[in-house]
């Protein structure tokens, strides 16, 4: 009999005892069927049976090619450093344009445009020396007056910048912003075309960070000039980066040659670097075991123990400079105004559990705001150091010198916005841990993205996710959250303890005195509970043995420019 | 004919006119602006942008004003890709959908044609049941299903074809792409086909060209095709909207860059100029090759006349 003769199990068709008799058997055949894909699958591989990757040998001598694929989580929205909002074109920015001060290997500060810079005794006026071999794309001179145009521009409401806020620590930046005085008026200026002065509202300890920023970097006005908006196009685009943009494709990739203008080019190893844009995890994947990208930022993370035992040290998980959280609405009941019912909540929360159960390990379990960083002690609450049966008691005692018992549990509603199958999952796990260890009913609620953020504006939910990630590795970034009347306090919470803390500390210079005094004001967020932190963040990567001259950071920001490529064979 | 072309084409703007106005207000009343994000814009700043796309002018005056821009054929700036316009973002994503659906089609019609037509001659033996089984199983797979199972095979364990991206548009970049498109379109073409030929082989003119000694090839390919093709024409007139359209799951698992990828995103910022922009072009398109089948249908019946 040929094969197909016994798939007329498919059509309804011809229905006759001795077909019915053959039932069992045409069962084995459909399971033979489905079968083929996975043994074509499991073809030739060692590791796991669905996924396989080739072993890679490393020399130690850099490859005759030195062409990066990298990879973008999403597509750019700009490459305008005045527009730039997103991640993902920072990372293209951070290799196409340099500010005065860059990334070094490890994600530290160091030199960029400017070699040194000195500040006034008030901490209110920076003057930075530029380096004279500082060049354009186009072979002339990076000037101060560069920087000057870039900083106007950015905040001038014509160039209708969504981040101009960034600027704020800048002398006037946002009353320019705001339309209430000329750009001209922005505390920036040159004193002469290799000195730069910025002067500034108040000290800002993370000036220099701030200033790696690509939309703090120059701009070179000619290009503006004559090409209006379309400047960024390849072609166009005049920078003074490491690399140049010679491609872009919406969506799809941007290609980066080695700018021979710039000032370090004979340490530039890489000649190309290409961009790849691979929104879909799963996909981001399998690009990666097909060789198509050698270093992703993102891959499907409950997939991490089976990548681990197929490509092993490829996988790499840093920690990040991020905290899941989720915010109390103090404007609302049954959070306004009962301290003891949020911390009740908080306590009852089992972090390791929801890490290593529901969230694959890919968080680090958190009990307060600010991630760890170097030279900060973090403010963590007594409570966290319990045993778990003597955190859930004292949740449970807690919740009921907040007024709530068994009989009378809270209702609560917890919103969040949609993710993928794992966010539910989380918040499913989250609500069972209250209900078990409390007797509370929080019930699960979510909204697509942009509905979510409107109504986290209008400050409608009484509970709700709320992540945030650090814009710079300071504490102010995140403390500022919580300021009263800040435009990020959704939940109105107000401290007037706090405010004063975090002014205090944002008006002091760098030092141990200065995070000691952010270390009180954590404090008293951990008494207030204004919020549940939850996780850490991880950012999860697929590296290439081969790649070599990055360093896993807490900014997650790794400039192609120091990255090479070793010899190496596939087998 | 081309007077009844010109008549349904006219007939088509004021169809066109109703889906314009109804994304655009369907748009503008989802919750959230395109400037919304989670780092808040201070009201002044906001203002300025807002400006700066005219989103602080009465609604209707953004009608007109969006109106009057299709006219000239701009569709506006992308809200969402900043330094981009909705003409470029079109122009360089369609072509990507074009070549994916357009290669999509043609290995449908190329491997769903004979398989449907041999089932046909064939009828009631292993060939038909078996190729009528595996076209059902081809309808019955999503494509997210088919596609990764494609990459792991041809892309990751034998390395083949590369598992994604468009690079410069070459073959190699299209096939895995226009196959899993392809997979559920062999499988309808092949059971149309099927159905319409057996009924044609049933009809008497075939039993008259049989009778007059005509050779079955000779039969097929002169008398039975063309009526056969009738249902199918019908089908290709969506199918071909329908390819081009329908590959935004497809275009999302190979991280291609067309405009069905950036429709999605574009609805999901409101990036309204965007997303009204892609409609617009895929409503037109719609009724084109609708109009496109059904005068095809007077070139292969002479019964229909217009």
């Amino acid at each position: 009999m040929r094969f197909w003769d016994d798939i007329s199990w498919i059509l309804p068709a011809r229905k006759s005892t001795q077909e019915r008799d053959r039932q069992p058997r045409r069962r084995w055949n459909l399971a033979i069927l489905c079968a083929i894909p996975f043994c074509l699958l499991a073809c030739g591989n060692q590791g796991h049976p669905l996924i396989s990757a080739p072993a890679i040998t490393v020399g130690s001598t850099l490859a005759s090619e030195q062409i990066l694929n990298r990879h973008l989580e999403a597509d750019p929205r700009t490459l305008d450093p005045s527009l730039l909002t997103d991640v993902v074109g920072q990372r293209v920015l951070d290799d196409v344009f340099e500010g005065l001060v860059t990334l070094d290997e490890q994600g530290h500060n160091a030199p960029g445009v400017a070699t040194s810079w000195e500040t006034s005794s008030d901490g209110k006026t920076w003057t930075f020396q530029l380096r004279d071999n500082a060049k354009w794309s186009n072979g002339l001179p990076v000037t101060a007056d560069d920087f000057v145009y870039a900083w106007r521009r950015q905040v001038d409401p014509a160039t209708g910048s969504e981040y101009s806020q960034a600027l704020a620590p800048i002398e006037n930046a946002m009353d320019a912003a705001a339309g209430k005085m000329p750009p001209s008026k922005l505390g920036v200026e040159s004193a002469g075309p290799h000195t730069l002065v910025v002067h500034l509202r108040a000290p800002t300890a993370y000036l220099l960070s701030l200033l790696t920023n690509a939309y703090l970097g120059p701009i070179y006005e000619p290009a503006v000039k004559q090409w209006g908006d379309s400047w960024t196009q390849p072609g166009h685009l005049i920078s003074n980066g490491p690399f140049l943009l010679s491609e872009r494709v919406i969506n799809g990739h941007i290609t980066l040659d080695k700018n021979p203008y710039y000032w370090d080019a004979g340490r530039v190893r890489l000649t190309k670097v290409i961009y790849h844009t691979v929104g879909d995890n799963d996909a981001t994947t399998s690009q990666y075991l097909a060789g198509n990208l050698d270093f992703t930022n993102r891959f499907n993370v409950s997939e991490t123990e089976l990548l681990k035992q197929v490509l092993g040290s490829q996988v790499v998980l840093s920690t990040s400079f991020a905290t899941a959280m989720f915010n109390y609405n103090f404007a609302k009941p049954p959070f306004q105004g009962n301290a003891k019912l949020r911390l009740a909540l908080n306590m009852a929360v089992d972090r390791e559990i929801l890490e290593n159960y529901v969230d694959h390990g890919v968080g680090i379990p958190a009990y307060n705001m600010i991630p760890p960083l170097e030279g900060y002690t973090q403010a963590i609450p007594d409570w966290a150091k319990l045993s778990p049966d003597a955190r859930h008691a004292l949740a449970r005692k807690t919740y009921q010198e907040a007024g709530y018992s068994d009989a009378h549990p809270l209702e609560a509603v917890l919103t969040y916005a949609s993710g993928g199958p794992g966010t539910r999952r989380y918040m499913e796990a989250l609500s069972a841990m209250w209900l078990m260890n409390l007797g509370a009913k929080v019930q699960i609620y979510n909204e697509e993205w942009k509905v979510f953020l409107q109504a986290r504006q209008m400050k409608q939910p009484e509970f709700y996710w709320a992540a945030w990630s650090g814009d710079f590795p300071d504490p102010f970034t995140f403390m500022q959250l919580y300021q009263t009347g800040f435009g990020m306090n959704e939940g109105s919470y107000s401290n007037p303890k706090y405010d004063a803390l975090v002014d205090q500390a944002a008006g002091m210079q760098d030092g141990p005195a200065r995070f000691a005094v952010f270390h009180q004001a954590e404090e008293i967020l951990n008494e207030d509970a204004p919020f549940l932190p939850v996780y850490y963040y991880v950012n999860p990567h697929l590296i290439k043995p081969y790649v070599k001259g990055w360093q896993a950071n807490l900014s997650d920001r790794n400039l192609s420019r120091y990255m090479y490529i070793l010899t190496h064979q596939e087998s | 004919m081309l007077r009844y072309a010109i008549s349904r084409l006219l007939g088509a703007i004021p169809t066109i006119l109703v889906i314009i106005t109804l994304a655009f207000l369907l748009l503008h009343a989802a919750p959230g602006g395109p400037f919304d994000s989670q780092k808040k814009i201070p009201p002044e700043i906001k203002q300025n942008i807002e400006r700066k796309y005219h989103l602080d002018e009465p609604l209707y005056g953004q009608y007109v004003r969006y109106l009057g821009g299709i006219l000239q054929g701009d569709f506006g700036p992308s809200y969402q890709y900043r330094d981009t316009t909705v003409n470029e973002i079109i122009r360089e994503g369609f072509p990507i959908d074009i070549a994916i659906g357009g290669c999509a089609l043609a290995g449908a019609l190329l491997v769903g044609l004979p398989i449907g037509i041999m089932a046909a001659l064939r009828r009631d033996t292993g060939w038909d049941h078996a190729s009528m089984g595996f076209s059902m199983i081809g309808i019955s797979l999503p494509v997210f299903v088919v596609a990764p199972i494609l990459i792991l095979i041809f892309a990751v364990n034998f390395r083949w074809l590369p598992a994604g991206g468009w690079g410069t548009g070459s073959l190699k970049n299209v096939i895995l792409p226009a196959a899993a498109l392809a997979a559920p379109y062999i499988a309808y073409v092949a059971r149309l086909m099927r159905g319409s030929m057996v009924e044609v082989l049933n009809s008497p003119f075939i039993l008259m060209a049989r009778a007059k000694g005509v050779p079955q090839y000779l039969v097929i390919l002169r008398h039975a095709l063309k009526p056969a093709l009738m249902p199918l024409v019908s089908f290709l007139g969506p199918a071909v909207v329908g390819v081009i359209t329908g590959s935004i799951v497809i275009e999302t698992i190979f991280g291609l860059p067309g405009i069905g990828r950036a429709f999605v995103d574009g609805a999901l910022n409101r990036d309204y100029t965007l997303v009204l922009g892609v409609t617009i072009l895929y409503g037109v398109l719609i009724v084109f090759f609708n109009l496109l089948a059904d005068l095809s249908y007077s070139v292969l019946d002479p019964r229909v006349r217009y």
